[in-house]
């Protein structure tokens, strides 16, 4: 009866925050206490519904960093070098992006360079930015916007479908010319799967809960 | 365990923070993040159709179009992404040929009867599968959609790396329509409403 009571003084979203829909299968859960380094599973399809991290922002800071560090070596050096009768050739990033925008293929060159470039590396400044700000209490608009930026910047990632691609592209080549992998390339496998690593690691919902408390609480 | 006060079939997740919301006629701000989350259903559902007819209609031109274009000694010889395919294959390249036919040929087709089936039954409100079911073909849509994208990119990277001498490949025009249709799917996928699966009601398989 007293425990009824409370709950309904308890404003409604509050009351809303204690539950977790399942992002794969919409299974509604009340979210319990797990321990630790321990993640919760919806038992409908097992899908991870959220870790428990006590440093999920240092975590969060240092992985965003070395990536950050890593997307510069990797754009920095040739990804690839081939050489065939003489001839030698390598190409970047943005080499190769602008080698469609030299062909007259526009629309091709900005969405490769929006998805393997301009995404990710906006991801990488906002996730850092917003650890930052929220391991100094401070921004709190701020960080709202960067939590719905990331939010909406996050399913329009490729990098990982761009390393399979390099792949994919050199085995093509296998046979007519000698292929060298440059400096960039292994920065950038590197660079995968730390983001991979770190995209499967940003709950979203995790990160809003955390900026309540910290804006809320102290 | 929900509380007795919440009804649990009108409650909505946030696309964009994940938080749980009460669903309520009309629009729906997130009491978290204050996004409106969902404007009427029914909009998303015509835009989702717009989309996916347009990447319908892209796939045409970006089957028959040539995606990549080698030009060896002034000789230009263009490859459809299935004569791509079939050239890998007769190479002997079985793992670039599956890859390649897996993420360019049947991811998009089945991301489309996903769609098209999602879309349809939502339509008619009739439904062969359970809620979990729709909610899970929705996701799988959103996670396997962008690995479509690997043969464009492959064209992208051969374009920047071939250019030797008298030996070029540049990207075809049919990448650029292939390219387009991915986006397009990417919309469509987006902007499917959930709450359509929910509107049905009822639980069970039937």
């Amino acid at each position: 009866m007293i425990l009824e009571n409370s709950v309904k003084e308890r404003p409604e979203s509050e009351m809303l925050d204690r539950l977790i829909i399942c992002p794969k299968c919409h299974t509604i859960h009340e979210k319990v206490a797990i321990p630790k380094g321990k993640s919760a599973l919806c038992d409908t399809c097992k899908k991870v519904l959220y870790h428990y991290d006590e440093r999920v922002l240092d975590h969060g800071l240092a992985l965003g960093i070395t990536g950050l560090l890593l997307f510069f070596v990797s754009n920095l050096f040739p990804l690839v070098k081939v050489e065939m009768l003489g001839h030698e050739q390598h190409v970047t990033i943005l080499s190769m992006v602008f080698s469609l925008f030299e062909n007259g293929f526009y629309v091709v060159g900005v969405t490769v360079a929006f998805m393997v470039f301009i995404f990710p590396l906006m991801i990488l400044v906002d996730y850092i930015t917003l650890s930052w700000l929220m391991r100094l209490k401070k921004g709190k608009q701020l960080t709202k916007e960067l939590l719905i930026l990331l939010s909406k910047l996050l399913p329009w990632n490729m990098v990982e479908i761009y390393l399979v691609s390099i792949l994919v592209a050199l085995v093509k080549l296998i046979g007519f010319m000698q292929i060298h992998f440059g400096l960039s390339f292994w920065s950038l496998v590197l660079f995968v799967i730390l983001d991979t690593y770190l995209s499967k690691r940003i709950h979203m919902g995790e990160l809003w809960e955390l900026r309540h408390r910290i804006y809320t609480y102290g | 365990m929900v509380d007795k006060q919440i009804d649990p079939s009108k409650l909505l997740r946030c696309p964009v923070c994940e938080a749980v919301n009460i669903d309520r006629e009309g629009d729906v701000y997130c009491h978290r993040c204050q996004s409106r989350i969902f404007r009427n259903p029914k909009l998303g559902t015509s835009r989702a159709w717009a989309f996916l007819l347009t990447a319908l209609i892209l796939y045409i031109p970006a089957n028959l179009y040539p995606i990549l274009v080698s030009e060896r000694f002034m000789a230009r010889e263009g490859n459809t992404i299935i004569g791509g395919i079939i050239l890998l294959w007769e190479e002997g390249s079985y793992p670039i040929a599956m890859i390649i036919l897996v993420a360019s040929v049947l991811v998009p087709i089945l991301k489309f009867i996903v769609l098209l089936y999602l879309l349809i039954s939502a339509h008619f409100k009739k439904h062969r599968y359970t809620q979990v079911d729709q909610h899970k073909l929705h996701y799988m849509t959103e996670v396997i959609g962008p690995w479509s994208m690997v043969d464009v990119f492959v064209v992208a990277i051969l374009t920047g790396l071939v250019h030797l001498g008298s030996i070029r490949v540049i990207a075809g025009p049919g990448a650029t329509a292939f390219v387009l249709m991915v986006l397009f799917t990417m919309f469509a996928a987006l902007s499917i409403d959930t709450r359509l699966f929910k509107e049905r009601g009822s639980h069970g398989r039937g």
